[in-house]
């Protein structure tokens, strides 16, 4: 009696070490900064239209810090939006990409804008600007612009060669409310046009950076934030999620049942190896 | 105090030398073991950088092939090693704890080896890890060029003021890097009161970056992310000399040399 009693206390002791490796385990394996903005897939409509939509609450949700556009020489030194709050969904065929950001006035000027490299080649982040030693790519750029109630496709590869597309494939619409502008963007996960619009692969990180503008007007008549004078990011992460693949639970348990087969024959061998 | 305290000591280093001939050659390997991995994962690193996961492996394994080896070296050894390990694992005459232990080894062993393989198994989630050459080498028009600018503490001061003016929004009016406009940009501007930065480089290093930016790197330097102006389009070039000797004054730092 007195000794079943010891053996559940040290089987207890024993489970509980696993237990907690475990979780040590896990807890190492969820910390993880706010470097990628993730779009989860999701099944039905995605909330393309709607920045306010119920959906956006379950879509992971990533920030990432904005500075003054310093790179160009026409530049300002501080600038109205901070930070900027990412999510993103995708039902396979398609995304849809919200951007959150405080701003205390609703102005007609008010402008955000996704970036993202174009093909194989590396762009750099301020508009694909021309680098010494590296070949680089052009950038995709989706501007949206509270007056025009819409989103532009664009590119460039340099400062002063932006250009509106002639196919416009993207779509979107943005809403203020209590002090926070909200932006979402839509598109096909990829287009036809492998020269002009980012392709987006589910599971694959491609790279994303952001700009907010400003459009308050001031007593001088100029716009705060206009053209290069603007809160910009650099590049980033994007994912859209891939479907959930299950074939490393079969590996798994294949595994398992190898592992399971080598110790009965060991242990069996070993008995018989004794016994005679 | 002191010598109970010793007695006390040398009482438990017999009692473990007892335990370890009881144990033979196996319980020594296994001690050997697990010693040597708390040396490798705990002492060391008090005297040098971390070993890194897979070199500890690696020392760990061939510490185990050696003491395989020494221990399979006679018959008689070779039982004393393995032995335990065959009774253990067979399972006989065994009660209690060690019952229980066997149980459990037995179910925790295939279930490590599907977890291993669950894991390798799993492509990454992770974004890829990029390994980004923070100092790499200047183009050759800009290696051993010296500061034209005599160093007095007027142009010093000129500097300063320059660094103020054009650099400071983003690497701090501290030198640290920690300006108000560095916030959203990765890579970090560049913190020049770290001894591994400035400190380690000459001020014809500092004249390229300046004067070509972020755009200006090699495809290691990774120029596509780097916000770095290229300030030849604004800036003379002495202004440029000037500001090198500003940076330098105000971060309390030398620019390295070859003497």
């Amino acid at each position: 009696m007195m000794s079943n009693r010891r053996h559940i206390r040290y089987l207890a002791l024993l489970a509980g070490v696993v237990l907690a490796a475990g979780l040590l385990e896990a807890e190492v394996g969820l910390a993880q900064e706010s470097v990628a903005v993730r779009a989860d897939l999701v099944k039905g409509a995605l909330p393309a239209e709607d920045p306010t939509a119920a959906a956006w609450n379950t879509a992971p949700r990533s920030e990432f810090p904005l500075s003054p556009q310093v790179h160009w020489p026409t530049r300002i030194g501080e600038v109205t939006v901070k930070s900027v709050t990412v999510r993103a969904l995708h039902d396979g065929r398609h995304l849809a990409i919200l951007l959150e950001y405080a701003d205390p006035s609703k102005d007609p000027h008010d402008a955000a804008a996704l970036e993202f490299m174009v093909g194989d080649k590396k762009a750099h982040f301020a508009h694909g600007q021309p680098m010494a030693q590296v070949e680089g790519g052009p950038v995709n750029i989706w501007y949206w612009k509270n007056v025009s109630a819409k989103v532009l496709d664009m590119n460039a590869q340099g400062f002063g060669t932006l250009k509106v597309q002639a196919q416009q494939d993207v779509k979107g619409k943005g809403v203020y409310q209590d002090g926070t502008w909200k932006v979402v963007f839509a598109r096909a996960l990829s287009t036809g046009d492998v020269e002009h619009d980012v392709q987006i692969k589910p599971g694959e990180f491609i790279n994303v950076a952001f700009a907010i503008w400003d459009g308050k007007k001031l007593d001088s008549g100029d716009l705060k934030e206009k053209g290069s004078e603007k809160a910009v990011s650099s590049w980033w992460y994007f994912r859209a999620e891939p479907p959930p693949d299950y074939s490393g639970y079969l590996y798994a348990a294949l595994a398992i049942g190898l592992a399971v087969g080598f110790q009965f024959v060991v242990v069996r061998k070993l008995k018989k190896g004794r016994s005679a | 105090m002191k010598g109970g305290l010793l007695l006390k000591g040398e009482v438990l280093l017999k009692k473990v030398g007892v335990l370890l001939d009881k144990g033979g050659v196996l319980a020594k390997g296994v001690v050997l073991v697990v010693g040597l991995y708390l040396f490798l994962k705990f002492i060391l690193p008090l005297f040098t950088a971390p070993l890194p996961a897979n070199l500890i492996f690696l020392y760990l394994t061939l510490a185990v092939a050696g003491i395989v080896i020494f221990a399979t070296i006679s018959g008689e050894s070779t039982e004393e090693f393995f032995g335990p390990i065959v009774r253990f694992l067979s399972g006989e005459g065994q009660t209690g704890p060690m019952k229980i232990t066997r149980l459990l080894v037995l179910v925790l062993f295939p279930l490590l080896v599907g977890w291993q393989t669950y894991a390798s198994a799993v492509p990454s989630d992770m974004p890829p890890a990029e390994s980004r050459t923070i100092h790499p080498a200047p183009p050759g028009e800009f290696v051993g060029l010296s500061n034209p600018i005599p160093n007095t503490p007027e142009n010093v001061m000129m500097g300063k003021g320059l660094f103020a003016a054009f650099c400071s929004p983003c690497h701090g009016a501290n030198f640290d890097g920690k300006g108000p406009a560095a916030r959203g940009f990765d890579p970090p501007p560049a913190n020049f009161v770290d001894p591994g930065t400035i400190a380690q480089l000459q001020e014809s290093y500092l004249y390229w970056r300046i004067k070509k930016g972020g755009v200006g790197l090699p495809v290691e330097g990774m120029p596509w992310k780097s916000a770095m102006p290229r300030w030849e389009l604004e800036l003379p070039d002495e202004w440029v000399w000037k500001i090198i000797m500003g940076e330098y004054d105000g971060a309390h730092q030398k620019p390295r040399t070859w003497e």
